[in-house]
């Protein structure tokens, strides 16, 4: 297996939200602006007085949401769902699975491959099929209403248009989760068939702080890079005082026995010896307490993990007095609670890269495969529940095959429009933003050479900056679909971790509740449901 | 009049645009009218004359392009007036794949009434309707009056205290515009005010207590209908029976004064006849408008 480990990165609520704020509050800003301008414009003196008094009008509409009319529309569109057929897609979804057993058997050399390829089968099966019927269910769901005119019968009764939102979001949102509910467990089902023989795990990780000591020993926050393009490791010199210092925070239950599971990349400046592999080993330290408990050397492994279990109680060799001694864990070698690990390269001249993913603590004992499964699971829903929104909101304004197309374009097209934007908005893009580009593009100057005049090129820059802070907007105004992906790690065996995984997926889902109900009442009071 | 207005219509205009915003039609042009509480008021007109439209506008399901409306008191597109408001569209717009018993839960869901009385009122509406043998099956499964039926139905889920019926008796049998005619006298002896739309004339004659004839989205006719029958330059004679020879004596005998009188009335047309001469008159002489007597006075606004 390639030695490549999941990066953990944790998420920051705190910023989340503060970004969100400024988001959403630089929206709702511009189109209360625009909206007073529009009003000046049609009415006039009046038109102020008018347009607060219609949002005084919308805030009671919110004031006096009633669950029972929400759920009378949500049962109503379950209803229709279910009596149009819409379950039927999971007939497709099983047929898919009779087939996929065929092609898809292992090759039993490398299970943990096996089940990897197993999972992200499942998942990317269940992901689209739910996702696609979601969306057109959904991106349809209004519109036809709008057409055939029962929402006429509808909008005339007391019912408010936000609950109409509401209650549309959360009646395709339930028959998703059922749809998702039923493939999911066919899916779990199918996996362990498939994968009889092998064992499915759920090691549940804890992922350290890392940091790096150079040759002398003092600290980096960096490795050295030994040429790669994409820098997502620190390498350390072997037989140095070079160290890579994971520090991880000890579970509060005390469990009696920890396991050490690892994966770095060895990186080579001369052949070694033959017959085994590059050495490395970790040490134990307080600092507080000047112990320094090193374990066993290891020969690493550069195509399967390392793993060493660590007992409570650890006796080992002073190294300064060469006596034999015993520590705890938690005792003596925890600082508040965090172990510190050093993680060292023995052979000189050859170097050990690491990175924050490549190195965890592995609670025992581990969960069962299915509580990382539906974790998983928990992430496609919640990316299911997003498109949802998306459809339901677009349908309020456009019709359903525009609607469609909008949500396409988020989902599949936004991606890469993200990177791109990420780029400029962080000003990497090769060659400046537009009025930079179009300077070059004039003066014909090479999109990499800095341009002569210095003055000229600042001053463009400033320019570039300008709408880079309202691409920054809609860049945050496109959700990231990469958040919602957890497959990985169900597929590498291992649980899917809170603050990484879980919490920023729910942080963006629930942060688009808001804006995407507020624009749709908007949308679907300031228009006539005629169809035009 | 001293009754007080549940409707009130001034200077309403329509104007139906595409989706770039050009005009397409003129569906209303500077309509103005009331409508009493506790009466039964008719809306009249060829197809396409904009009695549909009037009663959108009235729902707030379109936006007056000029105009202002005030219904029952509010604006026409504040929702909360909805609660007092029952609507039968045109076309009974229902969700084709409920059946009746959940029709009538949904729509008592949204007038968030408790399960119990929703219970309570569907059970009392499909026997007033006469659907207890179909309850069970999916609208799309039912004919024309059926749905016509359970369009009614929905519409007084709530007992409205204004009806707005949009050709109600289209599409039902003889036995179901007679059910129908029944209910909206049940409904204005119970003081509730109902506006209606027809091209039956028949039925209009029945039910309506004043009527409104619109011709090409301009008001040609507002009134009384005994009033507006009221044929007022010819006097019609009832006498005992004459016989023919009597009858040349007839003319001589009025300068005379000596014939038993038994009645002297004003002839009554049918309606028919007054449709027909208002929309014949309005192809005459397009762009004369009916002006109420009160604006008439002032100088009002007939072109
Ligand atoms: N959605 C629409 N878009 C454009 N024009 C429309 C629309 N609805 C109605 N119209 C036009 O407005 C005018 C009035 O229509 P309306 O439906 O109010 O007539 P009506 O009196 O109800 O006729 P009918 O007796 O046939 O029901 C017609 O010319 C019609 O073509
Ligand atoms: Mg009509």
């Amino acid at each position: 297996m390639l030695a490549i480990s999941l990066q953990p990165e944790e998420f920051d609520l705190a910023l989340g939200v503060q970004r969100w704020l400024i988001v959403f509050g630089t929206v709702l800003l511009v189109s209360l602006l625009v909206s007073l301008m529009a009003s000046l414009a049609t009415y006039g003196g009046t038109g102020p007085a008018r347009l607060f008094g219609r949002l005084g009008y919308a805030a009671c509409d919110f004031m006096s949401l009633s669950p029972r009319r929400i759920f009378a529309v949500a049962l109503l569109t379950f209803r229709e769902a279910v009596r149009r057929k819409a379950l039927l897609v999971f007939v497709v979804f099983a047929v898919l699975f009779m087939f996929a057993s065929w092609f898809l058997t292992g090759n039993s050399e490398r299970p943990e491959q096996d089940i990897e390829v197993y999972v992200g089968f499942v998942f990317t099966t269940i992901s689209w099929l739910v996702l696609l019927v979601g969306g057109v269910l959904s991106c349809f769901g209004l519109p036809e209403d709008i057409r055939l005119r029962s929402l006429h019968t509808v909008v005339t009764k007391p019912v408010r248009r936000n609950e109409i939102v509401l209650g549309r979001m959360l009646g395709f949102g339930s028959v998703c989760t059922l749809i998702l509910v039923l493939m999911g467990i066919v899916g779990q089902i199918w996996i362990v068939r498939q994968s009889q023989g092998l064992t499915l795990s759920c090691r549940v990780p804890i992922y350290g702080v890392l940091k790096f000591l150079d040759r002398t020993g003092a600290e980096t926050s960096k490795g050295l890079n030994v040429g790669d393009i994409v820098e997502t490791r620190g390498f350390i010199e072997g037989g140095t005082k070079g160290a890579a210092v994971f520090q991880f925070r000890l579970p509060k239950s005390q469990p009696e026995l920890l396991r050490f599971e690892s994966r770095f990349e060895a990186f080579r400046t001369h052949k070694g010896s033959m017959d085994r592999t590059i050495q490395a080993r970790y040490v134990l330290s307080n600092e507080e307490k000047g112990l320094r408990v090193p374990l066993e050397k290891f020969n690493v492994a550069e195509f399967s993990q390392n793993e060493r279990d660590v007992e409570r109680k650890i006796s080992y060799t002073n190294e300064k007095t060469l006596k034999k001694e015993e520590v705890d864990l938690y005792n003596d070698l925890a600082q508040d609670g965090w172990l510190t690990v050093h993680v060292q390269c023995l052979d000189r001249g050859q170097y050990l890269g690491a990175s924050r993913g490549d190195f965890f603590v592995r609670e025992l004992p581990d969960r069962s495969f299915s509580a990382g499964y539906w974790k998983a699971m928990v992430g496609v829903w919640l990316m299911v529940v997003l498109l949802v929104m998306i459809a339901v909101t677009a349908s309020c304004f456009v019709k359903g095959p525009v609607a469609c197309l909008l949500c396409f374009c988020v989902f599949v097209l936004g991606q890469p429009a993200h990177d791109f934007m990420d780029k400029l908005v962080t000003g990497k893009q090769v060659g400046g933003g537009a009025t930079e580009s179009l300077y070059r593009l004039v003066s014909q100057a090479n999109q990499t050479t800095p341009l002569d005049n210095q003055m000229m090129e600042r001053t463009l820059k400033t320019i570039d900056r300008l709408p880079s802070g309202s691409l920054w907007i809609a860049k945050h105004l496109i959700p990231d679909m990469r958040t919602f992906s957890m497959a990985a790690w169900v597929g590498k065996g291992l649980d899917v971790p809170w603050y990484s995984a879980m919490l920023p997926s729910l942080a963006v889902a629930l942060g688009y509740i808001l804006p995407c109900v507020l624009l749709g009442y908007f949308s679907l009071s300031l228009r006539e449901l005629e169809s035009k | 009049m001293s009754a007080e207005a549940v409707i009130q219509i001034r200077n309403l205009s329509k104007i139906y645009r595409d989706f770039w915003g050009r005009k397409k039609v003129r569906a209303l042009n500077s309509l103005s009218l009331e409508v009493y509480r506790g009466e039964v008021f008719g809306l009249l007109g060829p197809n396409g004359s904009g009695k549909t439209t009037t009663m959108k506008l009235l729902l707030g399901l379109l936006f007056p392009t000029e105009g202002e409306i005030s219904i029952l008191g509010k604006s026409a597109t504040d929702v909360s007036k909805n609660e007092r408001i029952g609507y039968l569209p045109e076309e009974s717009y229902l969700y084709r794949f409920l059946n009746a018993n959940e029709t009538l839960d949904f729509y008592g869901r949204l007038f968030n009434m408790s399960g119990e009385t929703r219970r309570k009122r569907t059970e009392e509406l499909i026997e007033m309707v006469g659907l207890q043998h179909a309850r069970r099956r999916q609208l799309k499964e039912y004919s024309k009056g059926m749905t016509r039926r359970i369009g009614l139905a929905q519409a007084l889920i709530n007992d409205p205290d204004l009806v707005l019926l949009d050709e109600p008796t289209s599409g039902l049998d003889p036995q179901g515009s007679r059910d129908m005619k029944d209910l909206i006298m049940r409904l204005k002896s119970q003081g509730k005010t109902v506006i209606m739309s027809s091209h039956l004339l028949a039925d209009v004659q029945d039910v309506c207590d004043r009527i409104a004839i619109l011709y090409g989205g301009e008001l040609k006719e507002l009134g009384r209908v005994d009033e507006l029958l009221k044929e007022r330059n010819v006097s019609q004679m009832q006498t005992s029976s004459i016989s023919d020879a009597c009858l040349d004596e007839v003319k001589a005998v009025l300068a005379k004064h000596n014939v038993e009188f038994h009645k002297v009335d004003h002839p009554t047309n049918s309606l028919e006849e007054l449709f027909l001469k208002t929309v014949e008159r309005s192809q005459q002489r397009p762009g004369q408008r009916y002006v109420p007597e009160s604006e008439a006075a002032k100088g009002g606004t007939a072109s």
